[in-house]
């Protein structure tokens, strides 16, 4: 693939990335933004081996997932603070950002579950296409479905 | 499974709209010009150290060549070195010093044979596929 068709390629699913990250990184947009570039350039430097099936979101969202994975096993000791003491002053600060409490909910889910989740309601994939960005097999998608569904729905009071 | 109706409507209220496109992309675009460079300059290094090797055992081959030449061109009935300590196996070594070493001299040119093979084929692939980060394949059914 050339840098032409990459750049333009991008250009059409940046936001639905980026809103997929979003979701992942339970509404921080500059820790959210910094991960698609990351994936974007691993994308990059992988293009040469992209099977050109026009599933070209599919195959950035496999790569941005486990982006985020890598991140998140790179920094889980900060990550525990860092979430604590965003819980807090996000709960303080009472519904100064739009989506609040849907963020909230989420960050209770573990990153596998919330990524399922997202793909699930925020994208709109079906079972067997999470399972394949995921890299799980469809029982554990379900799974990772029901445990979040009812984890999220108790926590939003639906 | 079937989508869960309040959290379906809940997460598309919540879809996000980013008003910095451009910005996002300027700034991807200037990170894949950093990639760019910093790929162009490893390919260049590795292809320099590559070409060095080559040269090197193109080197050796060619004056390992030589040396079996001369080692061959020897008058056959004198032995190439002799010892003057009087042990078993350094007499063993002297007697059949030519055989020996013809045999040393085609195992290194053997070896260096294959080490050029190897380096120009580590070239031609790196062609193809130097820097690629390890993303596992991904096909879709």
């Amino acid at each position: 693939m050339t840098r032409e068709a990459f750049i333009t390629l991008v250009e059409r699913e940046q936001e639905a990335l980026r809103g997929f990250l979003l979701a992942l990184c339970c509404g921080n947009k500059s820790d959210a933004d910094d991960l698609a570039q990351d994936s974007l350039v691993k994308a990059y430097l992988s293009s040469a081996g992209y099977q050109e099936k026009g599933r070209f979101r599919s195959w950035m969202f496999k790569i941005a997932y486990n982006t985020f994975l890598n991140h998140k096993a790179s920094c889980r000791t900060m990550d525990t603070l860092d979430e604590a003491r965003q819980l807090i002053s996000s709960q303080s600060a009472e519904s100064c950002f739009e989506h609040q409490s849907l963020y909230l909910a989420l960050r209770t889910l573990p990153p596998k579950e919330r990524s399922a989740i997202t793909l699930f309601y925020l994208n709109g994939y079906n079972i067997k296409e999470i399972a394949t960005i995921t890299d799980t097999s469809e029982d554990a998608v379900k799974k990772q479905l029901s445990r979040g569904r009812d984890k999220l729905k108790a926590r939003l009071e639906l | 499974m079937n989508k869960d109706k309040a959290l379906e409507e809940l997460f598309l209220a919540q879809k996000p709209h980013f008003d910095d496109k451009a910005d996002f992309m300027a700034a991807l675009t200037r990170r894949l010009d950093a990639v760019e460079v910093v790929r162009q300059h490893q390919e260049a290094v590795i292809r320099r150290y590559k070409m060095a090797m080559v040269v090197a055992f193109v080197v050796g081959v060619v004056s390992g060549a030589i040396t079996m030449a001369f080692v061959l061109s020897m008058p056959s009935d004198m032995p190439l070195f002799t010892v003057q300590v009087q042990s078993g196996i350094l007499l063993w070594l002297a007697e059949n010093s030519r055989v020996i070493s013809a045999t040393i001299l085609a195992l290194l040119m053997s070896f260096g044979t294959m080490s050029i093979i190897s380096n120009v084929q580590d070239i031609l692939h790196l062609r193809k596929n130097h820097l690629k980060p390890h993303v596992p394949n991904y096909r879709f059914h």
